[in-house]
């Protein structure tokens, strides 16, 4: 067994592992770091897989999302610290039955289905970041660019949305 | 196959299969939103494995893998605003308080 495929496991393992906690706790700051924890080992699983600049990316971005959404869980929720154990959920066999499907689905596709040959070697690091540079700045530039004005409207929308609604009546 | 392409594709139908549960079963807005984020890794996991193992030559691979992390701050970004503008009209974002919602 190789260094990279046991580092594969290894990440993905824990990727999943955190996952799952996110739903098992009743602390909601611990479901938060949990799927931070959960995103970064999925940056690391970036790192093994030789695709250097989206795994650091995945790690920088995540770490600041998940820590953002810590603080929104602690602002919103009733009992942030789980210390009164509240359960917070509803139609559980149904979600495992259908989460469950969704897993089988999925490794089935990825048992069955011919992906025919499979490259042996990756770019290095500079010439993918050169390689993905190229690429956003050319042929997908319109999808880029869209991405970049998707993400303002969304800025826009949500504070739009946040905002009080006695200051949104009063400016009409 | 490649083991190392079977263990990223499982890796990320194993993420698809809990962010699925998690969608489905939580009654909080947040935790709601969390599965959402867990499926979406999922996606991000096979196309960075399809990119490495099937096609490292292609750098519109990885910048679908930026898309998709776009989707995700935009559904955080979106989810948020829609989490404080329902918390400031009921005091919670508890899902199964917002019944009106159906119509």
């Amino acid at each position: 067994m190789s260094a990279q495929t046991f580092f594969i496991g290894f990440f993905g393992l824990a990727a999943v592992w955190f996952g799952v906690v996110v739903f098992r706790t009743h602390s909601m700051v611990r479901s938060a770091l949990a799927l931070l924890f959960s995103q970064t080992a999925l940056g690391a699983l970036f790192l093994s897989m030789q695709a250097e600049f989206l795994g650091v990316l995945q790690i920088m971005m995540m770490a600041t999302e998940m820590s953002i959404m810590a603080i929104f869980m602690v602002m919103f929720m009733m009992d942030p610290g789980g210390l009164g154990e509240m359960d917070m959920t509803h139609q559980k066999r149904l979600s495992l039955a259908a989460g469950f499907v969704a897993f089988a689905a999925a490794v089935a596709a990825a048992v069955f289905v011919d992906w025919g040959p499979v490259a042996g070697v990756a770019p290095d690091a500079a010439q993918q970041t050169h390689d993905l540079g190229i690429e956003l700045l050319g042929r997908s530039m319109l999808i880029f660019e869209t991405a970049g004005v998707t993400i303002l409207t969304a800025m826009i929308a949500a504070t739009a949305v946040a905002m009080p609604a006695v200051k949104r009546i009063g400016n009409k | 196959m490649n083991v190392e392409l079977l263990l990223a594709l499982v890796t990320g139908a194993a993420l698809f299969g809990v962010g699925i549960y998690g969608a489905l079963s939580q009654t909080n807005l947040v935790m709601i939103m969390m599965g959402v984020e867990l499926i979406l890794a999922a996606a991000m996991v096979n196309l960075v494995a399809f990119w490495r193992y099937l096609h490292p030559d292609a750098a519109a691979a990885q910048m679908f893998v930026l898309i998709v992390m776009t989707v995700m701050a935009i559904e955080m970004a979106v989810g948020f605003g829609v989490a404080i503008a329902r918390f400031r009209a009921r005091g919670s974002v508890e899902m199964e308080e917002a019944a009106e919602l159906k119509g």
